[in-house]
């Protein structure tokens, strides 16, 4: 169990500092991202496009390196839930937007894959949250 | 519990930190309060009906606001890329061909896409007199089976 903990750690982390990386790197197309998925007051939507790749990018680093692994995995599982709620309102409500997830490398619109991906990914964040108790 | 909380906030905290830092410094930051979007009037949209006499036309020049992989992944016939998040850089092989006079249509994609809003704000304030906007344009262009293309700028 621990090489797989520590394969999932790797592969979760990896991804998180990827989708981050990415992000920060074109912080207005992100934020146009996120401005499409209609949830956010106008107001918010920069400072979260500028604050959530580096938070991403941190926890990400902090999983993969097993530095806080419950609370790096916790961090990462509640962005995950979040992801969720937004591809899910977005699916529901017939928005034709971008993902956004992993910046623009993927030009992919949301659908039922990504919302697939990130349950996967939700529940390895869940999974090592749990194995990581005490 | 308490002390995974603790950490937990302690890592959005410095994420948001070294976010709130970088984009002060980078060249490529955004305002950390982003300007509200001017509303589309009704005279800045370009009716479905009209926009495919334009097309066949032949004199209007029908300018795609989204990311060059969304052009080249399929656009409108005889449409130019002109990305608007790279707007500077695009701009010049676009601007060789148009004229102030020029007759322009700006399309994205969604009934929700404000890039081709944002393309229309730039092209006027360059001296464009005569753009206006498809809303929703790659989709309804596709819907009526109107002539499409693949692949990058020709």
């Amino acid at each position: 169990m621990k090489i797989v903990s520590l394969l999932l750690r790797l592969a979760l982390g990896g991804a998180f500092v990827v989708a981050g990386t990415l992000k920060f790197l074109q912080p207005a197309t992100f934020a146009a991202d996120i401005g499409n998925y209609r949830l956010l007051p106008h107001e918010a939507i920069n400072l979260l496009a500028i604050t959530l790749p580096w938070i991403e990018v941190v926890a990400g680093i902090l999983l993969a390196l097993g530095v806080w692994r419950r609370a790096s995995a916790a961090v990462i599982a509640v962005m995950l839930m979040i992801f969720l709620v937004a591809i899910g309102q977005a699916l529901a409500r017939g928005l034709d937007v971008r993902c956004g997830c992993f910046g623009t490398v993927e030009a992919r619109k949301v659908s039922g894959l990504a919302l697939g991906q990130d349950t996967a990914l939700l529940a390895v964040a869940v999974w090592l949250v749990w194995r990581e108790r005490n | 519990m308490w002390r995974t909380i603790q950490r937990a906030l302690l890592i959005v905290l410095a994420g948001s930190t070294v976010g709130l830092v970088t984009n002060a410094i980078s060249p490529r930051g955004i305002p950390y309060i982003a300007p509200p979007t001017p509303r589309l009037q009704a005279s800045d949209i370009v009716p479905f009906q009209e926009v495919q006499e334009l097309w066949k036309g032949g004199a209007t020049f029908f300018l795609d606001a989204r990311s060059p992989a969304d052009y080249a992944a399929g656009h409108i016939a005889n449409a130019f890329s002109l990305p608007v998040e790279d707007f500077d850089q695009y701009y010049p092989h676009v601007a060789a061909m148009l004229t102030p006079d020029s007759s322009i249509v700006v399309y994205c994609d969604g009934q929700q896409c404000d890039l081709s809003h944002r393309l229309m704000v730039k092209l006027r304030a360059l001296g464009y007199g005569h753009v206006r906007a498809l809303v929703n344009g790659w989709t309804v262009w596709q819907t009526a089976g109107l002539p499409s293309h693949r692949g990058e700028q020709p």
